[in-house]
């Protein structure tokens, strides 16, 4: 069968695809939407255990100090932040460090821009408190000393996003499981149209000998081909709004948002989302054929 | 080949029986007319043996095998072994006629090559070579038939069934097909020819089985169409 029967099929397949374009791209959208949901779900899980990670080895509180503070003050305001009864330590980053740090963050996108020269990123005080919780206040507390540029503060941040991605998440997963159901409602029923319109011949390839499965390969090919095409379009897209988030987050010093580099992440989700992009379309074409092959 | 036993067939919806009681046999090589006047049941006939449908009662074998039997797994290569041209043609339309003919080994795995020598010769055959290329929509019923034979000949099956196969031919056409299902039948193959072209049966002398009504009527060697009770 796969001599000249696989020509057949394939021809067989992309005519059948063709004749219900329309219908096609529908339930092909469909599987694009939940798998793209699934792939922005998973993206966003593995980068908050990554970020939350990374969070709790770091300082709870960053003081920037101005850039035109006097020595002085910049002395005072360490003496103000480590005399803190909440305060447990204090840790001095100069700029330079933080240009080294943003480098290794960034890979190699700042390859070659000499720091030493024009450095915009401000030195700035690391605290640890004692209690967790009262980071919210002191960070208010810290804003008002003087030779204070920003304070900045990523724990509690990252918490409430947990909060609120925890409650997505259940939305989501309901949205999802229905979009998967409506996907695979939806393929079966364009295969079915295809089906229909070769019934007669399907008949007639029975009454000349053809195995059921000689029969079932164009359907099965044009549903695993729509689950295919709306799992790779979804990885596509969030690659490229992945690579995109990646660099909004540079772009605008969050670098404390550590996301994890797009290659491998979207490799992960390739992983997930193929398999089940195919799945759904294998599973929807044979809801579809069954009844015409028993004569 | 083929041996029917005390075989009868309703359809479903129907009160009277297709067939009643039916038994005979057939061996191989056999070229044998299946007689009768319209509903006398020898559509149902041939398509008890490929399958197409199951006896209500009776024992239906072919190949030594019992047909109701018969997993579904297995019926591709039933229908492989007996070829069969339909009444209604049962070609795909809006296909040419070599596709039509291609298919039947296509569906057998066979290679390429085998289609590309094979098709054509057998289209010689039936003498519908110049009209390869052109889609089955655009033939007169009597070529609709030629390639429906053309079809059933390709896979060079061990028995050959024809339903009325000269029923759209001009009485020259109908001749050379006739002749031509001969020369198949003197290569080996047995043929089963369900008609009710007396001209025909008359002419060719072989072995007749005459029903009417549904029942079997008369199985004579050398028979004539019109059987004398
Ligand atoms: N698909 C079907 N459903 C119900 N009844 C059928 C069906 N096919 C045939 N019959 C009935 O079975 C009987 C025999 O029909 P069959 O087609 O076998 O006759 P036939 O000898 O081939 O006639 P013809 O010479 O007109 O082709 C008829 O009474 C017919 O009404
Ligand atoms: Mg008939």
């Amino acid at each position: 069968m796969f001599v000249s029967g696989l020509g057949y099929i394939i021809g067989e397949t992309f005519k059948g695809l063709y004749r219900n374009r329309w219908m096609c791209i529908t339930s092909t959208g469909v599987v694009v939407v939940t798998l793209l949901m699934l792939g922005l779900f998973m993206l966003v899980n593995l980068n908050i255990d990554h970020i939350t990670e990374t969070v709790k080895e770091q300082v709870e509180i960053v003081v920037y100090i101005e850039d035109q503070a006097a020595q002085e003050a910049v002395n005072d305001l360490y003496k103000q932040l480590s005399e803190h009864r909440q305060v447990e330590e204090v840790t001095y980053v100069s700029s330079e460090e933080h240009m080294r740090r943003l480098q290794m963050q960034l890979g190699g996108m700042l390859e070659g821009y000499d720091s030493a020269l024009d450095n915009p990123l401000l030195a700035s005080y690391e605290i640890k408190t004692v209690v967790p919780e009262s980071v919210v206040e002191l960070a208010e507390e810290f804003e008002t000393y003087p030779a204070v540029s920003t304070v900045f503060y990523g724990q509690g941040y990252v918490e409430n996003l947990f909060a609120v991605t925890g409650v997505l998440q259940y939305v989501g997963m309901a949205l999802m499981l229905g979009l998967a159901v409506t996907a695979i409602f939806l393929i079966s029923h364009t295969i079915k149209l295809t089906v229909m319109m070769r019934r007669k011949e399907i008949v007639i390839m029975k009454y000349v000998g053809a195995s059921n499965w000689f029969i079932r390969w164009p359907f099965l090919m044009e549903g695993l081909l729509m689950g295919l095409v709306g799992a790779v379009v979804p990885l596509v897209i969030l690659y490229y709004l992945y690579q995109y988030s990646i660099e909004w987050v540079a772009g605008n010093n969050l670098y404390f948002l550590s996301l994890l580099p797009a290659e491998p992440v979207i490799r992960e989700l390739a992983k997930y989302l193929i398999p089940l992009g195919t799945g759904l379309g294998i599973i929807g074409s044979t809801f579809s054929i069954g009844r015409f092959l028993r004569v | 080949m083929v041996e029917a036993d005390n075989v009868s067939m309703k359809y479903n919806r129907c009160k009277q029986y297709a067939l009643e009681d039916v038994s005979f046999s057939i061996s191989r090589g056999e070229f044998v007319f299946i007689v009768g006047s319209s509903g006398a049941g020898k559509s149902t006939l041939l398509k008890l043996i490929i399958r197409e449908i199951k006896p209500t009662a009776g024992l239906m074998k072919v190949f030594g095998k019992d047909i109701s039997r018969l997993p579904r797994r297995r019926l591709p290569s039933l229908r492989r072994s007996i070829g069969m041209v339909f009444q209604d043609f049962r070609l795909i339309d809006d296909r040419t006629v070599s596709e039509n003919v291609a298919f039947a080994l296509m569906v057998t795995g066979a290679s390429r090559r085998d289609i590309r020598k094979k098709v054509p010769h057998v289209l010689g055959l039936v003498g519908l070579q110049e009209k390869a290329k052109e889609r089955v929509c655009d033939l007169s019923g009597g070529e609709q038939q030629r390639v429906g034979l053309a079809r059933a000949l390709v896979n060079r099956p061990s028995i050959i069934m024809a339903d009325e196969p000269t029923g759209n031919l001009d009485p020259g056409t109908a001749l050379d097909i006739m002749n031509l299902l001969r020369s198949i039948n003197l290569s080996g193959t047995t043929v089963l020819v369900a008609t009710h072209n007396r001209e025909i049966v008359d002419r060719f002398k072989k072995r007749v089985i005459y029903l009417d009504q549904g029942k079997l009527i008369g199985d004579e060697q050398k028979g004539i169409y019109t059987h004398v009770r």
